[in-house]
Formats: C-alpha cells, sequence, structure tokens
C-alpha cells in the first residue's frame, strides 16, 4: 500500500435547506441572519420548522426522473447536482462517469416518509396493492442510491447513520476513502427531509421546542426546532484539485469522535465524550486549542446538549474561550439532523475561508459566557472548529484549515 | 500499515446462534427456512421465511431487553457472543479505542410498523413517548457501544443487503491505520413486514424453499439476524496470544448507478467491487480458491452474478468453488454479508467450505461450481465474499486464512 494521501480538500459544494438553495444564497443569508423558522406545512400550522418551501427539484433536475424520487432523494440530488456542477462533473458529454467519483451520505432516517407510508398502505389496503416502485424508497440508503443512478455516480456510494452526528462522520469516511485511494473526487455530506413522521416522532419524545424558537446556549432555550435540507461538499486529494485547478474552499484537517456509552436518548452532563472528541480533532491536525479562530457549534436549543457542548468547550479552550467567536447556525436553518453536521461544516468552510464568524439569530444573553453574537464577527487565525454531538452519547468534531497552497 | 485478524465471531441466525453450532448447522446443510409466525401471512401469496426463533434476549443482554428493538437485541447478542468467543478482555483497552461499526437494511423497523399500527389502532395520539427514540438505525450500534462500554468510533451503515461488508471494511481501516485498537463489526436486521410485504410485492419471494443458481430457482426468502466480528490488528492479537480465524486483505466497493432494485444487466459494479479487493489485497484471479456468493436465489440475481464470476475469472470461474449459504438462513438483509464473512472466516479456520442446498438440476446460465448439497474439504487460502444490494452497491470483501 502506498502512502496515504494526507490533504484532503473541499472544492465545492452543493446546499439546499430552509435558508437558501445554492452556495452563494446560504452565505448571503447565513450572514444576513436570515430565519429558516416558519410555520409548518407539513403538520398543521401550529408547529414551527425549518423547512424547504415551495421545493421545486425540477429547477435543477428537470423533470425526467423525478416521480419516483422522494423528498429526501430531491434534496439530496438537487445538492449533488449543484456540487457538481461547480465542479464541473456534470458536464452532459461525459456519456460513463469517471468510476472513481463516488457518494457518501449521511442521514438519520433516509426517506422515513416512504418507509412509514408503504407499511401503511400495506397495513390499510392489504400487501398486494403496495406500490411496488415505492418499496426501493423504504431502505435507508435510497437517497444516495438514486443519487448515483441520477448522476452516474459508479465510484463508491455508501451511507452513514450516526443521528445528529451522521454529516461529520459522511465527511470523514469520504475523506478517509480519499486518502486510500478508493475514489478520486467523492460528493459528502448529508440529508435529512421533514415529514409527519419525524415531526410528530420528536414531538412525543419532547424533544421540539413549544414556544417554536430555537434558542441555542439561551438559559430559556425551550426545545429544537427541526429543519431539512442537504449539503454535499466535493471532496478530492489536494494534488487533484492542483492538477484541474480548482480552488479549495478549505482544507479537512482533522476529525475526532466519541462515544459516551450511558444511553442512547440523553446527553452526557460531564462531556466527556465530547471534549474527547474535540481533543481528538484538534491533535488529528496537529493543532494547539489557541489556533482555532472560530467554532460552529451544534448547539440547536435542546439545554441538555447546549450545556453539554458549552462544558465540553470550556474543558478545552479553558479562559480562551471567552474570546473565541462561536457560531451557532442551526439558530438559522434549524435542527435538520442527518443533514446539519454537513450544513454546519459547510458553514465552517465558508467562515474559515471570510476569517468571519457567521452570526447567531437570537443570540444576546448567553448564560455560558460563550461569544456568540447576533453580528459577524472576524477572527484572525486559521482553523475553524465544527461540532455535531447527538442524544446517543455519539460526538463528533472537524477541524477545518484556511487553504494555503 | 498494520495487518488486520478476526479473532472473534458471534452469530445470532435461523440456524443456530454462537460460532460453534452455526458452523455444525452450516456444514450439516439445515435450513432455517419455515412458515413465517412474526406476523399473519394470510393475505400474502408467500408464507416462508427465515426468523431466529430460539432467540431470548434476557439470557444475553444486560439492560432490559425492552428498551431496544429487536435489532438492537440481535446485534448486542452477536456483540456479546463474539468478544466471548474472542477471549477478549475488554478491561485490559482504552475504551476510546474500542469501536463500533454495523450494517443494516431496515435497523428498528418494527417501530415504524408498531406507529402504523397504533396509528391505525387508536390514532396518532397515542404514540408513546419512548417510541421515537428507539426507531433511528444508529441506535443499533449505539446499544452495542453502551453494553459493553466502547467509547470509540459508532456508526451505522445502512447499506441494505451489503452493508455487514462495508462495515467491516470501515472497522478494518481505522484498525490497520490504529486509529483504533478494537473494533466490533458486522451487521443486524430483524424481521420486518415492510421487507416481506415489499419483495412479495416484487414477487421476488420463494414459495417453498431457497435453490440459488439451481435452474428451477423460485425467489430468495426474506430472514432475520446478526453477526458481529472482532477485529484487531495482528500484534495485538499475537501478543494476547488470541486465536486467529483469519486475515482482512481488503475490499472493495462500487456502485452500477444502474436501476435501484435491479443489479447492471452485465454486472459491471460486481467486477469491479471484486478487482478492486483484490487490487487492495494484493491477491490475483489465481489466488482466490472460494467466493461466498450473494446468491439470493432470484433468477436474475444468480444469473447476473454467475456472469460477473465468469467476467472477473475467466475459465477459471466455473473451477472455483463459490456457495450461497442463503439456501440456508434465506436472506438476512444487512446481516447477511456479515454472517457470510463469518462463515468464510470458519472456513478458512476448518478448511472446510459450506455447501448451496436445494441444488438440483444445473441452470447453464448459471456455470460455476456452487458445492452442490454437501460441504467441501478444499482447505481454501484467500477467499471473497461478495454481496450486492438496493441502490446498485456492491461490496467484495477479501479474506485469508492466517498465515505468519
Amino acid at each position: 500500500m502506498a502512502a496515504l494521501s494526507e490533504r484532503i480538500v473541499i472544492t465545492s459544494a452543493g446546499v439546499i435547506c430552509s435558508i437558501g438553495a445554492g452556495l452563494e444564497q446560504f452565505e448571503q443569508a447565513l450572514y444576513d441572519g436570515t430565519s429558516g423558522l416558519q410555520n409548518s406545512t407539513f403538520c398543521g400550522d401550529q408547529i414551527v420548522t425549518a423547512e424547504v418551501r415551495d421545493f421545486t427539484p425540477q429547477l435543477w433536475l428537470g423533470n425526467k426522473g423525478i416521480r419516483v424520487l422522494d423528498r429526501s432523494a430531491r434534496l439530496l440530488c438537487v445538492s449533488a447536482h449543484m456540487a457538481l456542477d461547480r465542479s464541473g462533473f456534470l458536464a452532459s458529454e461525459q456519456p460513463e462517469r469517471d468510476p472513481e467519483l463516488g457518494m457518501i451520505c449521511g442521514t438519520m432516517f433516509g426517506g422515513l416518509h416512504s418507509i412509514v407510508s408503504f407499511d401503511w398502505s400495506g397495513l390499510t389496503e392489504g400487501p398486494a396493492y403496495v406500490n411496488p416502485m415505492a418499496f426501493p424508497n423504504t431502505v435507508i440508503n435510497s437517497p444516495a442510491g438514486q443519487a448515483a443512478i441520477k448522476f452516474k455516480l459508479r465510484g463508491i456510494n455508501s451511507t452513514v447513520c450516526a443521528g445528529l452526528a451522521s454529516g461529520l462522520y459522511a465527511i470523514e469516511y469520504g475523506a478517509e476513502s480519499l486518502r486510500f485511494g478508493r475514489a478520486r473526487v467523492l460528493l459528502a455530506g448529508g440529508v435529512e427531509e421533514l415529514c409527519e413522521e419525524s415531526i410528530i416522532g420528536f414531538q412525543r419524545a419532547d424533544v421540539t421546542s413549544r414556544s417554536g424558537s430555537i434558542r441555542p446556549f439561551q438559559g430559556d432555550a425551550d426545545g429544537t426546532v427541526l429543519g431539512e435540507g442537504a449539503a454535499m461538499l466535493t471532496l478530492e486529494t489536494a494534488e487533484s484539485a492542483t492538477a484541474r485547478g480548482a480552488k479549495p474552499l478549505a482544507e479537512i484537517s482533522g476529525f475526532g469522535c466519541a462515544h459516551d456509552a450511558t444511553s442512547t436518548n440523553a446527553y452526557q452532563a460531564r462531556a466527556e465524550g465530547a471534549t474527547a472528541a474535540i481533543e481528538q480533532a484538534l491533535e488529528a491536525a496537529k493543532i494547539q486549542p489557541g489556533q482555532v479562530g472560530c467554532i460552529i457549534a451544534g448547539a440547536n436549543g435542546s439545554r441538555a446538549g447546549d450545556d453539554m457542548e458549552a462544558r465540553s468547550l470550556r474543558n478545552v479552550f479553558r479562559s480562551d474561550i471567552d474570546a473565541l467567536p462561536v457560531s451557532a447556525p442551526k439558530a438559522a436553518f434549524g435542527e435538520a439532523m442527518g443533514a446539519s453536521g454537513a450544513l454546519c461544516a459547510l458553514a465552517g468552510a465558508i467562515a474559515i475561508g471570510k476569517r468571519i464568524a457567521p452570526p447567531t439569530i437570537a443570540s444576546g444573553s448567553s448564560e455560558r459566557n460563550l461569544r456568540l453574537s447576533s453580528k459577524p464577527q472576524p477572527f484572525e487565525k486559521d482553523f475553524v472548529l465544527v461540532n455535531a454531538f447527538n442524544c446517543d452519547g455519539n460526538n463528533a468534531s472537524l477541524v477545518l484549515k484556511r487553504w494555503i497552497e | 500499515m498494520m495487518r488486520v485478524v478476526i479473532t472473534g465471531l458471534g452469530v445470532i441466525t435461523p440456524i443456530g446462534s454462537g460460532s460453534q453450532s452455526f458452523w455444525k448447522a452450516l456444514v450439516a446443510g439445515t435450513s432455517g427456512i419455515r412458515p413465517v409466525t412474526s406476523f399473519d401471512t394470510s393475505a400474502f401469496p408467500v408464507h416462508i421465511g427465515a426468523e431466529v426463533k430460539d432467540f431470548s434476549p434476557a439470557g444475553h443482554i444486560r439492560r432490559p431487553p425492552e428498551s431496544m428493538g429487536r435489532g438492537s437485541q440481535l446485534a448486542v447478542a452477536a456483540a456479546l457472543t463474539a468478544i466471548e468467543d474472542s477471549g477478549v478482555e475488554l478491561r485490559n483497552f482504552n475504551r476510546r479505542r474500542i469501536g463500533v461499526s454495523m450494517g443494516t437494511t431496515s435497523g428498528e423497523p418494527l417501530f415504524a410498523e408498531r406507529y402504523n399500527d397504533i396509528r391505525k389502532a387508536e390514532g396518532l395520539g397515542a404514540i408513546p413517548a419512548d417510541l421515537p427514540p428507539k426507531y433511528p438505525c444508529h441506535v443499533i450500534p449505539s446499544n452495542i457501544a453502551i453494553e459493553i462500554e466502547a467509547h470509540g468510533p459508532c456508526l451505522m451503515i445502512p447499506t441494505a443487503c451489503a452493508a455487514g461488508n462495508y462495515a467491516i471494511g470501515y472497522a478494518f481501516d481505522l484498525i490497520r491505520t490504529g486509529r483504533v485498537d478494537l473494533m466490533l463489526a458486522g451487521g443486524a436486521d430483524a424481521f420486518s413486514r415492510i421487507t416481506y410485504m415489499g419483495f412479495a410485492r416484487l414477487g421476488a419471494i420463494a414459495g417453498e424453499r431457497c435453490q440459488p443458481f439451481d435452474k428451477n430457482r423460485q425467489g430468495m426468502v426474506p430472514g432475520e439476524g446478526a453477526a458481529v466480528l472482532i477485529l484487531e490488528s495482528l500484534d495485538a492479537a499475537l501478543a494476547r496470544g488470541a486465536r486467529i480465524y483469519a486475515e482482512v486483505l481488503g475490499y472493495g466497493l462500487s456502485c452500477d448507478s444502474h436501476h435501484m432494485t435491479a443489479a447492471h444487466p452485465e454486472g459491471e459494479g460486481a467486477v469491479r467491487a471484486m478487482a478492486m479487493a483484490m487490487k487492495e489485497s494484493r491477491v490475483t484471479a489465481e489466488d482466490i480458491d472460494y467466493i461466498s456468493a450473494h446468491g439470493t436465489g432470484t433468477p436474475t440475481n444468480d444469473r447476473i452474478e454467475s456472469m460477473a464470476v465468469r467476467t472477473m475469472f475467466g475459465d477459471r470461474a466455473s473451477k472455483i468453488p463459490m456457495s450461497s449459504i442463503k439456501s440456508m438462513l434465506g436472506h438476512t438483509m444487512g446481516a447477511a454479508s456479515a454472517i457470510e464473512a463469518a462463515a468464510c472466516a470458519l472456513a478458512l479456520q476448518t478448511g472446510v467450505i459450506p455447501p448451496t442446498i436445494n441444488y438440483e438440476e444445473p441452470d447453464p446460465e448459471c456455470d460455476i461450481d456452487c458445492v452442490p448439497n454437501r460441504a467441501r474439504e478444499t482447505h481454501p487460502r484467500v477467499v471473497l465474499n461478495n454481496a450486492y444490494a438496493f441502490g446498485g452497491n456492491n461490496a467484495s470483501l477479501c479474506l485469508a486464512r492466517f498465515e505468519r
């Protein structure tokens, strides 16, 4: 086995979520402090979610082959389309796509509505009447499989589930696959759809905000607001990017993950796993905490989760955390579950490129003395830390580096 | 790059649980296919399945079994069995360097089904608060991590019927780069009416038995089960005097990007996955002396799989023994390739390869040696474990008899 390629870079991205579609719109909304929260169209207008409104996948995908795609597959395909288009890999003159072009997709549920609806149809109408065309959408890897067909992605194709940490695990899985030379270019990120079933499920489990607001790290937070969307990052080795003249958005510098292994449904108050994940990510990036210029927090308004993250940040950064800009972008695009790690990683890549931390909507009176701001916060350093911690004790952190040749 | 070995096996299957009774049943050609009892099949045109019948989670799991779904119960039981089988003392490890990677098709589908049952009987208002958190498929590896206090990487790779191979490949990478010291890797799926309904509607389920590669094969048979393999570096295994079942040499992944449920008509992706696995493993086509087939028993799968092997191995294709243990176990979905990897490890360790049962009439379109009906002692050295899935996902894993 040859030496591993060490430098993996993000050369492009596609994104769609409640605050915008496409890299420019996403960046603009993120820095303008635009909120994606509105009354739900899925589940009665009593509930606030962060939906992709008036979603028209045909704008990107055309009409052909759309009908068989469920919402999660459509979201994923739109983000993949944008990422491939920006990278120049969408050119139609390629009849058979490069077999080294692949996808690693993080998700929490896959097409949850497809799964439950298929069963419901069998239960209420009888097994003989279920739609055979709907069955393939009930497998959790269906969105990634559909995207592979749509864009002729013939290289490795995998799906990763680690709850809210899925997106970061997928990015690391992609980076590692590239280091091993298993692919030349990979789309890595995450997708999640909103649907009646996820909204009801999180409501029953008492995770969502009754007031319909999302106030990360705030003392008066009362839960999260569910969102949806997809973000796909184009990953390749630095050599590959240089060879084809692509300018990276950022470099993947380090990843860490640690599991608290205490409960599948509670954050660990001592934040041991979260602290370890951050420390591992910094160690893998070969940097000291003092070299981090900005933190993209996974905080989503869940008190226990946000408390744990705040504690982990203080454990690692000590008193330096007082001066370190922190952004909690889920205040804008909601808790997009399997997509949120990738959305946060993209926010991190944008932030490190500009050296400006995005504002956090509704911030102001943080109990936890973190430097959140409703205004963009400039910084000087070259690294950004992105966190994604899940309530089953699974914690992941990613360090991105400003691209320097 | 470190060498990686398999030192423990935990299997919970329709033909037996624990590596010894599983292997005995497999070599004897035992079928685990019976009339389905998990749910009423009277409205279906088919009635058979491969369920795990003799499984009592309370005998295995520390926590109350009802705190988790059946997918997790099977997975945790397999994990604990694997640890016991490996003789590994977890207390000697840095817990942050023990990880879990699992594969599945459906995760915990019984909760989606219960959601609908309650919705139909009492309305959505009656969904209990503790149901939703038990559903997302990432709880399966998390439940293993909690049970054994593994504090390292933990993830689910739900690449459907090839998922076990993906999960083992992922674990292989973590061990050989030295990122983690011990990995529990495998797959789990619970018997699900969603899966059964889907395959029944596609007309893919056989009426009486599973006959891979037979001319008169009628289809696949849905099943359930779990397998967990213990992976560690060769150095660590030797240092603790572990029994080594097999060495993991490499793996290959590809995507057909052709159709969600149908394989590429020439098995193009399957060939690339095998080629990639062999290249990474630094073995050639001449080295492969057993193939564990995906072998679902559907007319199309077995024909295309045979074609892919012919493309890969040329005239040698019909000389390489290639059996499908799905003839006995049914298709255990996301657990299948993990169970098959365990069978490969046992074949390498014992020198015996398991048969394809129910084989009666050769099919000219499946011109391979499927090890008909009787196990065979061939002492294989290098084997390929092939798995193919919905979404066009192909995964080939290359294992070898351990030699210093």
